[in-house]
C-alpha cells in the first residue's frame, strides 16, 4: 500500500516536470549550439532536414544553418550568398529566447 | 471569491489553475467582466494547432503571426518553417505556445481593469450615469 502511494507521488512529480518542461527554450538554445558546431566549408554536410531525407534537394530554408554558422565565423559575404536571412534569424531567435526566459517564472504559477 | 468554472468553463489544464489564481481575489461582478474580456481576446490552442499544420502545405508560421511573434513568423514563412523542423517542434509544443499567449492576455486584461475606474457595474447604476 505504502509502496503504491509513493509510486503515485513520483509519477505525479514526473508528470508536472514534463508539463512544465521548457521545450521551446531548450530547442532554440540547442539549435544555436548545434549551429556553432557546423563546419560550413565541408563539401558533404550532415543534415537533419526531413525534406532532404525525403529526397527533395531544394527548399526555401536550405543553407540557413550554414549561413548562420558562417556569420559566427565572421564571413559575412559568404553568409549572405548562402542565405540572406541569417542575420535576421539570429535576431528573431535571440529575441524569442530572451522572451522565453523572461516569462519562465511567471507562466508556471500565478502570484 | 469567484469560481473559474462558473465564469470560464472552457478552460482546461494549467490555464484553468492559473486563471483560478487570478479570480480568487475578485468578487462575482469583477470576475464576470474579466471573463468577458478574456474570452474575447484569448486564443484557442486548437486554432494554433491547425495553423501550425498548415505549415506542411507551404504556409508555415501563421501561428507565430497569430501569437504576435512577427519576427519568427517572417522567418518561418520564408524558410518553409525552418525546413519543417520548426513546424514539427511547434506541433509538439502548441499547447504551451497558446498558454503563454493567454497568460499574457490575462495580465493585460487585469491591468486594464485596474486602470479603468468604473469597473463596478453596480456603482455605475447608483450614480445614474445614463449618458
Amino acid at each position: 500500500m505504502a509502496f503504491f502511494s509513493y509510486f503515485q507521488i513520483q509519477m505525479k512529480r514526473i508528470g508536472t516536470l514534463i508539463r512544465t518542461f521548457p521545450l521551446e527554450l531548450v530547442f532554440w538554445i540547442g539549435a544555436l549550439i548545434g549551429i556553432l558546431f557546423i563546419d560550413p566549408y565541408g563539401a558533404q554536410h550532415f543534415t537533419l532536414c526531413p525534406l532532404e531525407n525525403l529526397g527533395f534537394h531544394w527548399c526555401p530554408g536550405c543553407g540557413l544553418g550554414r549561413a548562420m554558422s558562417l556569420l559566427t565565423k565572421g564571413d559575412i559575404a559568404a553568409s549572405w550568398s548562402m542565405h540572406p536571412l541569417a542575420m535576421f534569424a539570429f535576431g528573431a531567435i535571440g529575441y524569442r529566447i530572451f522572451e522565453l526566459i523572461r516569462h519562465l517564472k511567471t507562466t508556471n504559477h500565478y502570484g | 471569491m469567484a469560481n473559474v468554472l462558473r465564469h470560464l468553463p472552457e478552460l482546461e489544464g494549467m490555464e484553468l489553475g492559473y486563471i483560478q489564481g487570478i479570480l480568487k481575489n475578485m468578487d462575482d461582478d469583477q470576475a464576470n467582466l474579466f471573463a468577458q474580456v478574456y474570452r474575447a481576446r484569448r486564443k484557442d490552442n486548437q486554432m494554433v494547432l491547425i495553423l501550425c499544420l498548415l505549415g506542411f502545405f507551404g504556409f508555415a508560421g501563421l501561428h507565430r503571426f497569430i501569437l504576435g511573434q512577427i519576427g519568427l513568423g517572417i522567418l518561418y514563412i520564408l524558410t518553409l518553417g525552418l525546413c519543417f523542423i520548426g513546424t514539427i517542434v511547434d506541433l509538439v509544443n502548441y499547447k504551451s505556445l497558446a498558454y503563454e499567449y493567454n497568460i499574457k492576455v490575462a495580465h493585460e486584461t487585469l491591468s486594464m481593469m485596474s486602470n479603468n475606474t468604473n469597473y463596478f457595474p453596480n456603482v455605475n447604476t447608483k450614480t445614474g450615469d445614463n449618458a
